[in-house]
């Protein structure tokens, strides 16, 4: 299973990071392929290449603002595979995204 | 944006933080420069002269950053909506609704600026769905949207809502701007209220995006109150742990640590570990703590020119004692109650078995919370 994620919440401090971090862990504790890209108040960190996005099984978008390059993810919204949900939900309870996202 | 069943309160929301996330920076510059030039000025009936010549160039960059506040705050709800299309005829109506126009010379701020910026944000996604020829759509985003957009959303803001959004706006600043004893103490408990309830997310942040807005009005008080409520429940958190050594597990008094830190440079999400853990008792005592917190700074005057919370913006608060006295006392009162309301860790063992066993398997979460914390207070 490969999963690319996007985190951001509005001040791009604190919850990005966490949401991140969450992520990562989850999706590493259960052996699956993971890249979390984050837009906190930096700017974009550990960039999604197109290619990543597509060969990805699953997307998760955990921001809680409008998000840059959203447009690399059309396609895989039209199919269905993106899960979109706040930072908060990540860092709070990262197993059950993790399930939800799988039954998409 | 690409999501077509997302709902319409949802997308507006979304697209408030991301006007409030851009802005930020620009009311940073805005706020400490302006702070650190008017503290060196005299005092006169007419209010601060600055004297000297550095400081007043210093003063006019941190005008300046407060003037491109409430653009880019439109510019961004609107970006936020429908793309790059609406980013620049929002910022040039944020700047409008910013400005004295029309022959009353009307001033919207920043409520003006955020309903334009809506207005923008969907036309232009309107817009964007007109079928037209090859030849006109290489156009639309340079000629086309801008120049009928800017015109279709600016006049009818000139001759229709500018007079009653103005209206209210005088209404508001006027209102908020002279809050003194029963109706302050009730914005400074509602602010700390909403700063605490969920530790830094959308209902913080809409606090944030109120207070910020004021001060772009020349508010400061409530942004105050909201920066004294930041840093109460990490500051409570750590000190209780450090007093009521029973109650927490080891790796709680880390984390207590780290939230003493966070604390400090005015970060909530530092409370947010213990909340996971044990949130019937833990929220409680946070909001009622950062509610009082928020009250007293909101009842006693205590203004805040920067957008950041904790100790570290002591030196550019007005009102310093009762900045750190608020605090204190908002910190008490959430020690209090988690004293009162925690049960020691190892009777809760005894008693509930269940209880423990869920406490466990929520443990490994909260250590991986706990280290991404860490990380960010370095």
């Amino acid at each position: 299973m490969k999963i690319v994620a996007v985190t951001a919440c509005p001040t791009g401090i604190a919850h990005t990071y966490m949401a991140q971090e969450a992520i990562e862990k989850e999706c590493r504790a259960r052996g699956y392929e993971v890249k979390v890209e984050t837009q906190g108040g930096m700017g974009i960190e550990n960039e999604l290449e197109q290619e990543e996005v597509d060969n990805a099984d699953l997307v998760i978008l955990a921001v809680a603002i409008g998000i840059e390059g959203e447009e690399r993810f059309d396609e895989k919204i039209d199919e269905g595979k993106v899960l979109q949900i706040e930072p908060q939900e990540a860092i709070k309870n990262p197993s059950q995204v993790i399930d939800n996202a799988e039954r998409l | 944006m690409v999501k077509k069943e997302k709902s319409f309160l949802k997308e507006i929301q979304k697209a408030f933080s991301t006007g409030v996330s851009y802005m930020i920076p620009s009311v940073v510059v805005g706020g400490i420069f302006l702070a650190i030039a008017l503290s060196t000025g005299t005092a006169t009936d007419e209010g601060m002269q600055i004297t000297n010549s550095f400081m007043q160039n210093l003063n006019d960059l941190g005008a300046a950053g407060f003037a491109m506040m409430i653009p880019i705050l439109s510019g961004y709800i609107a970006y936020s909506i429908s793309g790059k299309p609406a980013l620049i005829p929002a910022m040039v109506l944020g700047f409008v609704a910013n400005n004295p126009i029309g022959p009353d010379g009307i001033q919207t701020g920043f409520l003006g600026a955020m309903i334009l910026g809506v207005a923008v944000g969907y036309l232009v996604k309107w817009c964007k769905t007109w079928k037209v020829l090859p030849t006109i759509r290489t156009i639309m985003p340079i000629l086309i949207i801008p120049i009928f957009v800017t015109f279709v959303v600016g006049m009818i803001y000139i001759y229709v809502i500018a007079a009653p959004i103005g209206t209210f706006m005088d209404w508001l600043v006027r209102v908020l701007g002279g809050l003194q004893g029963g109706n302050a103490i009730i914005l400074g408990l509602v602010i700390g209220a909403m700063t605490a309830a969920d530790m830094g997310g959308p209902i913080n942040k809409t606090a944030t995006a109120f207070t910020l807005a004021l001060m772009a009005e020349g508010i400061y008080a409530p942004n105050g109150a909201h920066r004294i409520a930041v840093a109460i429940p990490p500051l409570a958190l750590a000190i209780s742990t450090l007093i009521d050594k029973k109650k927490y597990t080891a790796e709680e008094k880390d984390l207590g640590i780290t939230a003493l830190f966070m604390g400090l440079i005015g970060i909530t999400e530092g409370a947010i570990p213990f909340s996971v853990k044990d949130f019937k008792r833990v929220m409680p005592a946070i909001i009622i703590g950062s509610a009082v917190g928020g009250a007293l700074g909101m009842l006693n005057g205590v203004e805040a020119l920067v957008p950041h919370g904790g100790l570290i913006i002591l030196p550019v608060v007005n009102g310093k004692i009762w900045y750190v006295l608020s605090m204190f006392i908002g910190v008490f009162v959430s020690v209090g109650i988690l004293h009162f309301a925690k049960p020691n860790v190892v009777v809760e063992k005894e008693k509930e078995g269940k209880v423990l066993a869920k406490d466990m398997s929520n443990s490994k979460i909260i250590e991986g919370v706990g280290n991404e914390n860490g990380k960010i207070s370095n």
